[in-house]
């Protein structure tokens, strides 16, 4: 079943400049873990900010769990199915206390305070951050503070979540929590996952991954499918993972090596099983 | 040039905030380390391992506690009112240089580093042109305010400023961070070309492994405050056991390599390029028993 | 110089003045102003101080930070102190005499009258709100006393909110000053030499980016707000419930009763109470 539909889906920011996104008709399946790729000014933020209704189409239209994101009405109900958290962990925490910004989208609803506690709680847990429920946010670490401001959407109960470039700014040991945080949400909660990023290694992840060039979708599949397309992803700079750019620059010296190799011990078996045979 | 001479020495340097204070913490313990001229070498270390510490060191924003930072030979602390000429010796990138830009043009601000050096005016100019024709600012560019270019581009008239002051030492803290392949690639292939054409010692500090094994040549690793490792690409990547186990990685493709050696198909696991690789792997596949 | 800003600094803790409700603090702290100010007598200024003590020593907050909290008024203490001293006529015959100098017996007393409530307002703020409120109970406590105020349309969860979100990016915005700061030192800036038009005009370099980078913070806080389905006061629930326990009320009690008694005692001379205890023997 599809949860987020765009059909036709246009937008500029204003009437006379450049057209961000040009037409894009696609499906997110619920439950789904969906990576989109594309280089800086591609339209991928702007396509994460018009499926959570931040930005409203300018042309075609955006459905998130059978609500049109056009219509005013119900706005708030799309804001509430389709959380986002976003690159700079410093400017999306409202409160100083971890636990305060965490009750900020449930306050914000209007939830009895018993309801609020048990989610905020739960939240917390979800995360592994129970043990900072009182401390001050200011004060954690990269990786800390992104987990805090998942917990921040998980408490309004959404049903998707998209991480606009969530790890962009973290190290490599606050990329591998988060990254760990959206797995779970998927695998364990059933949540649908949308991550927008620039690392391979990420994208990978992913049950699906959505190249996006100049405004419009330029591939769609599965990380395997994507990763064979070597010179489609270079030709709009897009880099590989090393492997993968290892397997294919052996193809292209004559050697028959499979596509879409992504991890290092399948290149090592492939390597293995040819050991010693030479060009075929 | 020669080989043997160090541009920059750090000997013996510990540093430590708020010492007599509650809050007291030691940042560097007991570092020495060298940087040959003309070499890069590319830091490596936890968030909070002491590498933007050792980068505040290298143009005196920051006093070593105990022992020695020594620019050429020389004591940078022996004269402190002088420290401007360190400073304009040591160019420091910070990470996101892009949210120190505030000139009115983007030429403006590119000559706030010359001009504060207090070079005349025919010399800022030369400066600044070329400075902005290395790093590919185009002269309409150049005229525009900083704030109405692309990330991309604010991050290379960030660095410009720097160049401009032509430095001898130049010192990045994570240049391409946040950046998309194509402008990580535009950033650190400009530096690898900007050394290469002229011979400028460079301090590279990075977490990406790939990164530092495309364009470094040396490598330290500062695992809690203390020089951990420090050598050659080989000698660091080769040791892999030892970065693992202070939870740094390797790149993707030396983790293949030593999946290979475990698995008997090869000596070697000091590869770390996607091109070296190639010839080691159909090496492996073209014939085992004639290498 | 920036490390000493102690403005918003919450000090969490478990004194009966942590726990207090914020909304009696801010009550209290008006009383206590009051107090200060109104203490003339010497009797009355004696018991204000003895209150402030009090607080001070309630709130178990270490001396070395109270401390801190008057320091940087330590300039204006001393002049406030000199003005006194010597700049207050007296009726009877100066105490001290020499040159241009001359020290009554009044000027002693309100120098040290006017010591002591400089002080106490300083110190008895700090610990009553700054050190022991956490910042978030704070904002909620005025918006609680101020939502009367929402009948007549005054935006009072607006305010509430606003203040808030301030006080939670005041450690960002010092430690990106800091980093602006190295970063333009870096490029051979000078902050310290030049005279103050050289100076003010040298922070421009700073000042430019920390304003783009703060409008830019707004930006993105205000799409993560609004993804997170703020739309300002109005059906807004709280986390947290603010509790008036009998022991504020009595604490509020006490802080009146002293006011009452400050008051009074303004009006009773030391001399004639004296009399009145001899007079009881």
């Amino acid at each position: 079943m599809s949860f987020i539909t765009c059909r036709g889906l246009t937008f500029s920011y204003s009437p006379e400049s450049r057209v961000v996104i040009n037409g894009i008709d696609l499906e997110i399946e619920k439950g789904s873990y969906t990576a989109v790729l594309g280089h800086n000014g591609c339209g991928k933020s702007t396509l994460a900010k018009l499926m959570c209704g931040i930005l409203l189409p300018t042309g075609g239209s955006v459905c998130v769990g059978g609500i049109d994101t056009a219509d005013a009405e119900r706005a708030y109900e799309v804001r509430r199915k389709c959380g986002m958290v976003f690159q700079n962990p410093d400017n999306q925490l409202v409160a100083s206390i971890v636990e305060d910004d965490v009750a900020f989208a449930p306050e914000n609803l209007g939830l009895p305070r018993g309801e609020i506690r048990r989610r905020v709680d739960e939240a917390l847990a979800t995360v592994d951050m129970s043990g900072y429920a009182k401390h001050s946010a200011n004060k954690l670490s990269g990786g800390q503070k992104q987990r805090v401001a998942i917990a921040g959407v998980l408490a309004m109960g959404p049903e998707c979540i998209i991480f606009d470039e969530a790890t962009a700014m973290l190290d490599p040991t606050g990329r591998q929590e988060i990254n760990a945080a959206m797995k779970r949400l998927n695998r364990e909660m059933g949540l649908t996952v949308i991550t927008i990023t620039h690392y391979m290694s990420e994208a990978v992840e992913a049950d699906r991954i959505i190249v996006m060039d100049h405004g419009a979708v330029a591939a769609d599949g599965s990380p395997r499918e994507i990763f064979s397309q070597v010179e489609k992803l270079k030709a709009i700079s897009l880099s590989v993972p090393q492997v993968t750019e290892l397997m294919y620059e052996m193809e292209l010296d004559g050697f028959a090596m499979p596509r879409g190799i992504l991890h290092a011990m399948e290149a090592a078996d492939e390597i293995e099983k040819r050991a010693g045979g030479g060009k075929k | 040039m020669n080989a043997s001479v160090n541009a920059l020495e750090l000997k013996n340097v510990t540093v430590v905030y708020g010492e007599g204070t509650p809050f007291c913490k030691t940042a560097l313990r007991g570092v020495s380390v060298c940087f040959p001229e003309g070499s890069t070498t590319g830091i490596i270390g936890h968030t909070g391992s002491g590498k933007s510490t050792l980068a505040s060191l290298t143009n005196g924003l920051l006093k070593p506690t105990k022992g020695e930072v020594l620019l050429f030979g020389e004591d940078i602390w022996a004269k402190p009112k002088e420290m401007r000429t360190v400073r304009s010796k040591v160019g420091l990138v910070f990470q996101y240089p892009e949210y120190q830009l505030f000139a009115e043009t983007v030429w403006d601000d590119i000559a706030f580093g010359p001009k504060n050096i207090g070079l005349d005016e025919e010399e800022i100019k030369n400066r600044v042109r070329d400075a902005a024709e290395f790093c590919g600012i185009t002269r309409e560019e150049l005229e525009r305010s900083p704030f109405e270019l692309s990330g991309g581009q604010k991050r290379r008239a960030a660095i410009t400023g720097i160049i401009a002051m032509r430095p001898k030492v130049l010192v990045l803290d994570e240049p391409a961070a946040g950046l998309d392949p194509k402008g990580r690639e535009e950033i650190l292939g400009g530096l690898k070309e900007y050394r290469r054409q002229n011979g400028t010692t460079m301090l590279l500090i990075s977490h990406s492994m790939e990164d530092i094994a495309r364009y470094a040549d040396r490598i330290l690793v500062i695992k809690d405050g203390e020089a951990f490792m420090q050598g050659g690409l080989n000698e660091v990547f080769s040791n892999a056991e030892k970065l693992f186990d202070a939870a740094l990685d390797v790149p993707q493709i030396t983790k293949l390599f030593i999946e290979l050696k475990k698995r008997g198909l090869c000596g070697d696991t000091d590869v770390y390029t996607v091109g070296y690789a190639k010839k080691e792997a159909e090496r492996i596949i073209g014939g085992s028993g004639n290498a | 110089m920036l490390k000493d800003v102690t403005f918003g600094q919450y000090y969490p803790g478990d004194s009966f003045l942590h726990r207090a409700d914020a909304r009696i603090k801010i009550i209290i702290l008006i009383i206590y102003l009051v107090i200060a100010l109104a203490a003339q007598s010497a009797l009355a200024v004696a018991l204000s101080a003895a209150f402030t003590l009090y607080l001070a020593v309630a709130s178990h907050i270490k001396l070395r930070l109270l401390l801190k909290s008057v320091k940087p008024l330590i300039f204006v203490l001393v002049f406030t102190g000199i003005i006194n001293l010597f700049f207050t006529a007296g009726s009877g015959e100066p105490l001290l005499q020499w040159k241009f100098i001359t020290i009554y017996r009044e000027g002693i007393r309100n120098a040290v009258i006017m010591l002591i409530r400089l002080v106490s307002l300083v110190l008895g703020s700090a610990v009553l709100i700054s050190y022991t409120t956490n910042p978030i109970d704070l904002t909620d406590a005025i918006e609680s006393l101020l939502s009367p105020l929402k009948k007549i349309k005054v935006p009072v969860h607006e305010f509430a909110m606003m203040m808030s979100i301030a006080l939670k990016f005041i450690p960002t915005l010092i430690e990106e000053t800091n980093k602006i700061i190295s970063a333009q030192k870096a490029r051979c800036a000078d902050f310290e030499s030049g005279n103050v038009f050289r100076r003010i005009k040298s922070l421009v370099p700073v000042l430019v980016p920390l304003f783009v980078s703060a409008i830019r913070r707004a930006e993105e806080l205000a799409d993560a707000m609004e993804c997170r389905c703020y739309r300002g006061g109005e059906g807004r629930t709280k986390l947290k419930e603010m509790k008036t326990r009998p022991a504020d009320w009595i604490f509020l009690l006490a802080a009146a009763a002293m006011c009452a008694c400050v008051i009074f005692l303004n009006r009773v001379p030391v001399k004639e109470v004296f009399e009145f205890w001899k007079g009881m023997f």
